[in-house]
C-alpha cells in the first residue's frame, strides 16, 4: 500500500499522470490518502501541484469510461447542480461551470460560446468529465495544503525524501526563463506598444490601460523612475501621485504585492486589446508574448537589407 | 467655481433631506459585513472603511456628516473597517452598471458641454481627446441627464433583464434595479450562488453579456446555415439580431458595415423574401450573399443584441456603489428603486425627485431645456428665475445656477 502511494507520486513526477492500476481496489483506494499525506509532507508547492494535476487526469480517464449516472453522482458529491439532458449530455448550473472552466483556454469553453438556458450550460459527456477533472484538481490541491503536524513513520519519511530528490533532479530540466536586462521595445505585444505610443505622445489612456502598461513595464524590468518619467508628458501629470501609484504596482507599498499585467482575454474584455498578430494567437498573456518574441528575435538573424 | 452662498445652500438642503428622510434609507442585507463610504459635501473628502452594526447607526451617520454621495460595498467582509488587505473578503454581489456615458445615444450628447482647463475653449458633446485650440487635455465637463439618454439606458437595462432571466435563469425577485440618480441604472443580484464567483468567473459573465469573444460557429453558424428565431441563448439572439437589422437597414447602414454594393442591393431588393424565409430554414442560403457578407451582418447583429454595461464595474469584486434613497451630489436626485416588472413605465425624472416643496430664486447661468416631474424648464442664459426646489437643486448641483433667495414652503 505504501509502495503504491509512493508510486502514485513518482508517476506524477515522471509522466505527469497516475496510471489506472485497478488490480486491487483496496490498495488503490487506501493508497490515495497516504499519497496525499506524502505529497503534503514534501512541502514543495510545485510538486504538490503536479501531483494534484496527475491524479485529476487519472480521474478524468476513469470518468470517461463511466456511464452518465456515475458521472452525475460524482458531480453531485462536489455539490454541482447537474441534470441529465435529453441530448447525449448534461445541463450544469452556470456557477459550477464557471468555477472550473475559466482556466481553460480553448474558445469553446468561454461561456459566451456555450448554449446557456435558464442558468444551465449544456455539456457533452466528455466535457462534463473534463470539467470534473478540474474540480478534482482543485479539491486535491486544497487537501495538499494541510500541514503535516506529526512526525511521519520512518519508512514514510524515507519515501518522502526519495520523492523530493527525484523531483529536484527532474526540475533542473524545466527551463527557467529570464528577462533581459534591457527593455526591448520591438518585442512588445501590439496592445502595450499602442499604449506606450499614446502615453509618449501625451494623450490619455483608460485606467485599465494605465495599469496594464505600468505593470507590464515594471515586470519587464523598467525602473520606477523610468516609468514615472514616461507619464511626465501628460498635461495633468502629478509626480507625487504617479510615483505612489507606480510604486504600488511595483510592490513597494501597502500590500507589498507586485502586480502582473492582466491576461489577454481580460484586456479584450476592457477594450485594451488592439487586435491580434501571429504571436498573440499563440499566447494568452502580454508577458509571455514578450518572452516569446524575444526568443524569436534572438534566434532569427535580422534580415539584411538589399 | 460654485459661490459660497450657493454651496452653503446645497449643504443645508442635503442636511434637511437626511434629517427628514433618513428613515427611507433601507440598509443593504448583511449590513454589518459591508464597507461604507461618504464623500463629504463641505470638506470634499472621502470617508472610507466605515462599518455599521445596525440601521440606526447608519442613519445617524447620514444625519450628521452631510454627504454629497453615500456608497457601500457590493462585497461582504469579515472586518469592513480594516484596511483593504485586512478586511477578509467573504464574497460579493453581482452588480451591473448601465450608464448613458457608455452608450451612443440618438441625442449624441449635444446637451453636454466641456471647457478646456488650459485655454478656456468650450464645446458641445463629449470632450475631445485634445483641445482643438491649444492641444490641452484636461477638461471640465458638464453632463446632463437628458430624457433621450435616460431612455437609452433604460432600454439597455431591459435587454439586460431579458438576458439574465432567459439565459442565466434569474428571477425578477433576485434582481434589484435602481435609477442611479444621474444618467443610468444599476442592476444588483444578491443571491447566494453568485456571491462566491471570482473575478475570472465575473469576467466570463461580462463577456457573455457584451458578446466579447463570441464565435458564431459555436452557435449554428456555418456555410449556408444559421440559427433560427426561436432558438435559445446566443443562437436565438444572433437570429433575432439579424432579423431586426435586415428588417429596417437602409442601404447606407448596410454599406457602413462593409458589405459590397451587390450584396447591399440583394438585401434591399429581396427584403420581403428574406423576411419570409425566417418561417423556414432562414435567409442563410440567399443567393448573392456569401460567407463574408453573413459574417459582417452577424457581427452587427451581435453588437445590437449585446448589452452596453460598464465592464470594469462588474468584474470589480471590491466595488463601492451608491446606496438606494440617498442623494446624488451632481443632480440632487435620489437613487431610486425600480420595480423590475414595471421598468417600462418607470419615469426617473418623476420618481427620483427628493425635494418636493417650496421654490427658490436663482440666477440661472446656462442650461439646456430639461424636464423634471411634469414640468419643462429652460433653456436659460443668465436670467433671474424662481423655480420649484427640485429643479433649482438640479441646476445648483450642476453648477449651472447661483442661489438668490429661498421662499419658505407654502
Amino acid at each position: 500500500m505504501l509502495n503504491r502511494a509512493e508510486k502514485r507520486i513518482e508517476e506524477a513526477i515522471l509522466y505527469a499522470q497516475v496510471t489506472e492500476q485497478q488490480r486491487n481496489d483496496e490498495i488503490e483506494i487506501l493508497s490515495f490518502p497516504i499519497a496525499v499525506m506524502m505529497a503534503s509532507a514534501t512541502n514543495d508547492p510545485f510538486l504538490k501541484r503536479r501531483y494534484a494535476l496527475a491524479e485529476a487526469k487519472r480521474a478524468y480517464n476513469l470518468l470517461k469510461q463511466e456511464d452518465k449516472e456515475k458521472i452525475q453522482q460524482v458531480a453531485a458529491t462536489f455539490n454541482w447542480r447537474i441534470k441529465s439532458a435529453k441530448t447525449a449530455g448534461f445541463a450544469v448550473y452556470f456557477t459550477d461551470f464557471l468555477r472550473n472552466a475559466t482556466g481553460f483556454h480553448e474558445t469553446k469553453w468561454k461561456l459566451v460560446n456555450r448554449t446557456l438556458v435558464k442558468g444551465e450550460v449544456y455539456l457533452t459527456r466528455d466535457e462534463a468529465s473534463r470539467l470534473l477533472e478540474e474540480e478534482v484538481r482543485g479539491h486535491i490541491e486544497r487537501k495538499l495544503q494541510t500541514k503535516i503536524e506529526f512526525e511521519l513513520p520512518q519508512n514514510v519519511a524515507n519515501g518522502v525524501e526519495r520523492l523530493k530528490k527525484l523531483f529536484e533532479s527532474r526540475k533542473g530540466k524545466m527551463r527557467v526563463e529570464e528577462m533581459p536586462k534591457e527593455i526591448v521595445l520591438d518585442a512588445f505585444p501590439p496592445c502595450i506598444r499602442q499604449l506606450h505610443n499614446i502615453i509618449r505622445s501625451g494623450r490619455h489612456i483608460s485606467h485599465v490601460g494605465r495599469f496594464a502598461l505600468t505593470s507590464f513595464l515594471i515586470n519587464s524590468g523598467m525602473t520606477v523612475d523610468n516609468v514615472v518619467d514616461l507619464f511626465r508628458s501628460l498635461s495633468d501629470f502629478n509626480e507625487r501621485l504617479t510615483r505612489y501609484q507606480v510604486e504600488h504596482i511595483a510592490g513597494g507599498r501597502g500590500s507589498r504585492t507586485k502586480y502582473v499585467p492582466p491576461r489577454c482575454d481580460t484586456l479584450r474584455t476592457h477594450g485594451v486589446c488592439t487586435g491580434m498578430d501571429e504571436i498573440c494567437r499563440r499566447t494568452r498573456h502580454p508577458l509571455s508574448y514578450y518572452r516569446r518574441k524575444l526568443r524569436i528575435m534572438k534566434t532569427a538573424p535580422t534580415e539584411t537589407q538589399p | 467655481m460654485i459661490k459660497i452662498e450657493t454651496q452653503i445652500f446645497i449643504q443645508e438642503k442635503f442636511a434637511e433631506y437626511y434629517r427628514q428622510s433618513s428613515e427611507s434609507v433601507e440598509p443593504p442585507p448583511s449590513l454589518e459585513k459591508r464597507e461604507f463610504a461618504f464623500l463629504l459635501l463641505k470638506e470634499k473628502v472621502m470617508l472610507r472603511h466605515k462599518g455599521f452594526k445596525n440601521s440606526d447607526d447608519l442613519r445617524n451617520m447620514l444625519r450628521n456628516v452631510m454627504p454629497a454621495h453615500v456608497y457601500y460595498s457590493t462585497a461582504y467582509y469579515e472586518k469592513p473597517e480594516e484596511e483593504m488587505d485586512a478586511k477578509g473578503w467573504l464574497g460579493a454581489d453581482l452588480f451591473f452598471d448601465i450608464d448613458a456615458d457608455h452608450i451612443s445615444t440618438p441625442c449624441n450628447k449635444q446637451h453636454d458641454t466641456w471647457s478646456c482647463n488650459n485655454c478656456g475653449k468650450t464645446g458641445r458633446g463629449a470632450p475631445p481627446e485634445t483641445c482643438p485650440t491649444c492641444g490641452g487635455q484636461k477638461f471640465d465637463d458638464q453632463s446632463w441627464s437628458c430624457e433621450v439618454c435616460l431612455e437609452s439606458a433604460k432600454e439597455e437595462t431591459m435587454k439586460l433583464i431579458d438576458l439574465l432571466t432567459r439565459d442565466f435563469g434569474l428571477s425578477y425577485g433576485e434582481m434589484n434595479i435602481a435609477f442611479s440618480g444621474h444618467r443610468g441604472y444599476h442592476l444588483h443580484v444578491e443571491n447566494q450562488t453568485v456571491q462566491k464567483l471570482d473575478q475570472g468567473a465575473r469576467k466570463e459573465i461580462v463577456d457573455y453579456i457584451v458578446g466579447i469573444g463570441l464565435e458564431p460557429k459555436f452557435h449554428e453558424m456555418g456555410i449556408g446555415r444559421g440559427p433560427s428565431l426561436e432558438d435559445v441563448g446566443w443562437k436565438g439572439r444572433i437570429a433575432r439580431g439579424t432579423y431586426e437589422f435586415l428588417l429596417n437597414a437602409t442601404a447606407r447602414q448596410l454599406d457602413e458595415i462593409g458589405l459590397k454594393r451587390n450584396v447591399v442591393n440583394t438585401l434591399i431588393n429581396q427584403r420581403e423574401r428574406i423576411l419570409e424565409s425566417w418561417k423556414g430554414a432562414g435567409p442563410w442560403r440567399t443567393k448573392g450573399v456569401g460567407q463574408e457578407g453573413w459574417k459582417k451582418i452577424v457581427q452587427k447583429a451581435i453588437e445590437n443584441q449585446s448589452v452596453k454595461i460598464d465592464t470594469v464595474v462588474t468584474t470589480d469584486i471590491h466595488r463601492l456603489i451608491r446606496l438606494t434613497n440617498t442623494l446624488h451630489g451632481k443632480t440632487g436626485l435620489k437613487k431610486t428603486h425600480v420595480p423590475t416588472g414595471d421598468i417600462e413605465r418607470f419615469d426617473p425624472l418623476k420618481s427620483a425627485l427628493a425635494f418636493r416643496e417650496g421654490t427658490v430664486k436663482l440666477l440661472a447661468l446656462e442650461s439646456p431645456e430639461f424636464r423634471l416631474g411634469d414640468e419643462r424648464y429652460g433653456p436659460y442664459k443668465n436670467e433671474e428665475i424662481e423655480l420649484p426646489t427640485a429643479a433649482a437643486m438640479f441646476l445648483l448641483c450642476k453648477g449651472a445656477a447661483q442661489v438668490r433667495e429661498e421662499k419658505p414652503r407654502v
